[in-house]
């Protein structure tokens, strides 16, 4: 007997490769019809992640056969300020390199910016790495950063006390002069009472009698009289022991009132120092020059180079060198986003290029006179050490003139930049407690202030800055 | 509701259908990896093509897709922590570096601690889990699947809609 043949399973189903084809062809269709809304969502999703602020497009266009995407209506908001743009764009026009896109890379030869206004009002708050500084994401961890960094120019103008000063702090027995005066004086007590002391035991007054009595013995004594002689004799010896005694007392005297006079001096410090202890009791400032400055020109005058290392910290988390395999945050998604990992190679392409951009743009377009500004970017690289050449920018204008070098291609980053800036206002202050406000605008209508920053390794750099006012 | 009712007329479907349990357990594995693994990958597109084009059972893989979702979810750490380790390993370094300046292959996102960590975690258990599953697929055939088939719910169930369709991917 032999057991019935089991009917051969096939492997293939093929009658499913038309359901196959059409599942793909729907796929292909709704990516043909809804790819630009979905570049654009994406877009506006890894822009606002990259930058922490809120970046929104009106439309976008993939022109895949042609390699161009057009972008309008850009808007990107500022990290720092509420309800200001960075920056809008009526236009972008970007060539691509579509056969690295195969590899996952965003290769853009040439991006033209067309109708650039930067610093526009906005209607909402488009900050989001500023409202979660220090928390997750780049953006984040960077705008803390800078906040500190920032942070140590911002010297209060005038800051007086407020509430109530505790009455400890005004316990005399906290004053130092006090005591110091009280010490003072019972030395001075008890020195004057050495020194009289001292005087009594002189006894100098008989001791004078006596040599005068012998001296007139002497005149009427004859020249063989030696009782007399010796006498005399004696008499000098008290003399000489006398003189002693006296510069005795004044050497210890003199000794004394150096030692109170010293003692008068430490009083003086002493009161200097509780003037100082009571100033700091109502925090009256100090009147320092450096202090007055920093005070006066330094929130006006930092501002913009705090929002230029925000830049810069954000360029080398993004740009970093060398070769060597980096994580960063995965993309979000219901699940946990992971880490992504990527593995640069040399003589490949970076995952990011922008090999040329040139940009014309305009400031304060609301103005009378809006200010045309021109600006290029050449060699901006996600993989500095692949595409092996400096990132660089700049833009030359009526009130600007900045030019960076990012130089991310070896092992130690340097970052240069310089920037002159005009028109800075200085901020008026109110005088805390009296019914004063001082303008210094109203006075030196306009500032300006150059700066040079070179940065080179991992720390926040020690930033020059010259601000003037004219 | 209808998901869950869904869910059971998947699995009944699937365990009385005429498949063989390993054709189900095939099924059942690849669906696992839709499960296991984020979904929208491109690694997921050849999934469901394999799930088409080959005889196994279709409604077993999106039943291993429904079942093994949670797992996916509550092993993410795991997954994290292995996508972590192989891609870190400076052994396996000049592979993903291969492959991550290929064409294509960067698509699938491989360069991703979860989706390398979950799809490597599935490739491991799809062995062990197809004979697990085919073993007991055949068991319950042989043991309860006959009560089952003559019961009323059963017969309510099969008569649905539902049903019908499924049967149009039935191996």
């Amino acid at each position: 007997m032999t057991a019935p043949a089991t009917p051969r399973v096939k492997i293939f189903r093929w009658k499913a490769v038309g359901p196959l084809l059409v599942f793909f062809g729907i796929v292909g269709v709704l990516w043909i019809l809804f790819a630009d809304t979905i570049a654009r969502h994406a877009t506006q999703k890894v822009g606002t992640q990259v930058i922490g602020a809120k970046v929104e497009i009106t439309d976008l266009h993939l022109d895949l056969s042609h390699g161009k995407v057009m972008i309008r209506g850009l808007t990107v908001a500022s990290p720092h300020e509420a309800f200001r743009n960075l920056l809008q764009a009526d236009e972008l026009v970007a060539d691509l390199d579509v056969v690295p896109l195969t590899e996952k890379k965003l290769i853009i030869n040439r991006l033209a910016a067309n109708g650039l206004r930067f610093g526009t009002p906005r209607e909402t708050d488009g900050r989001v790495a500023a409202k979660s500084a220090g928390g997750d994401g780049v953006p984040s961890r960077v705008m803390a950063e800078t906040r500190e960094w920032a942070s140590q120019f911002q010297v209060p103008v005038l800051q007086l006390a407020t509430g109530k000063i505790s009455i400890d702090s005004l316990d005399p027995r906290k004053l130092s002069t006090i005591p110091a005066a009280e010490a003072l004086g019972a030395r001075a007590d008890s020195s004057q009472r050495a020194w009289k002391a001292a005087f009594d035991t002189l006894r100098v007054g008989p001791t004078l009698d006596s040599a005068n009595a012998t001296l007139e013995k002497l005149k009427h004594a004859r020249a063989t009289d030696l009782a007399t002689l010796n006498e005399a004799r004696q008499a000098i010896e008290r003399l000489k022991r006398a003189q002693g005694r006296v510069t005795s007392l004044e050497r210890g005297v003199k000794t004394g009132v150096a030692s109170l006079q010293s003692g008068l001096a430490g009083l003086d410090s002493a009161k200097r120092r509780d003037y100082a202890f009571a100033r700091s009791l109502v925090k009256l400032p100090t009147l320092d020059a450096p202090h007055v400055g920093a005070a006066l020109f330094g929130p006006g005058a930092i501002r913009p180079f705090e929002r230029v290392l925000y830049y810069t910290q954000l360029a080398r988390r993004y740009m970093p060198p060398g070769l060597l395999p980096r994580a960063s945050t995965g993309p979000a998604r219901m699940r946990r986003a992971g880490e992504d990992v990527r593995f640069p190679k040399e003589h490949a392409l970076p995952g990011f290029l922008l090999r040329s951009a040139e940009l014309s743009f305009l400031l304060h377009p609301t103005a009378e006179q809006p200010q045309r500004y021109a600006g290029h970017l050449t060699g901006f690289s996600s993989d500095p050490a692949l595409y092996g050449r400096p990132m660089l920018a700049g833009a030359t204008g009526p009130q600007l003139a900045a030019g960076a070098m990012v130089n991310h291609v070896h092992d130690i980053p340097v970052d240069t930049a310089g920037a002159t800036l005009g028109g800075i206002t200085f901020a008026a202050f109110q005088v805390p407690g009296v019914p004063l406000r001082l303008d210094p605008s109203a006075r030196c209508s306009r500032g300006s202030a150059s700066a040079r920053a070179t940065c080179a390794g991992y720390v926040i750099p020690d930033l020059r800055a010259a601000p003037s006012a004219t | 509701m209808f998901a869950l009712l869904k869910l059971i007329q998947s699995l009944v479907g699937a365990l009385h259908s005429e498949g063989t349990p390993g054709q189900l357990a095939a099924g059942l594995v690849l669906g696992s990896f839709l499960g296991l693994t984020p979904l929208m990958n491109l690694h997921n597109a050849v999934i469901l093509a394999l799930l088409m084009l080959l005889n196994v059972s279709f409604a077993g893989g999106m039943l291993g897709w429904a079942l093994f979702v949670p797992f996916g979810f509550l092993l993410d750490p795991l997954f994290d922590w292995m996508g972590h380790g192989l891609l870190l390993a400076p052994a396996l370094r000049p592979l993903w570096t291969s492959l991550y300046n290929m064409p294509i292959v960067p698509l699938t996102n491989f360069n991703n601690t979860i989706v390398l960590g979950s799809f490597v975690f599935a490739l491991v258990v799809a062995i062990p889990l197809f004979f697990a599953l085919r073993w007991a697929v055949a068991r319950y055939r042989e043991t309860v699947g006959a009560r089952v088939r003559q019961s009323k719910f059963y017969q309510a169930l099969t008569a649905s809609k539902l049903y019908n369709v499924y049967r149009m991917f039935r191996p």
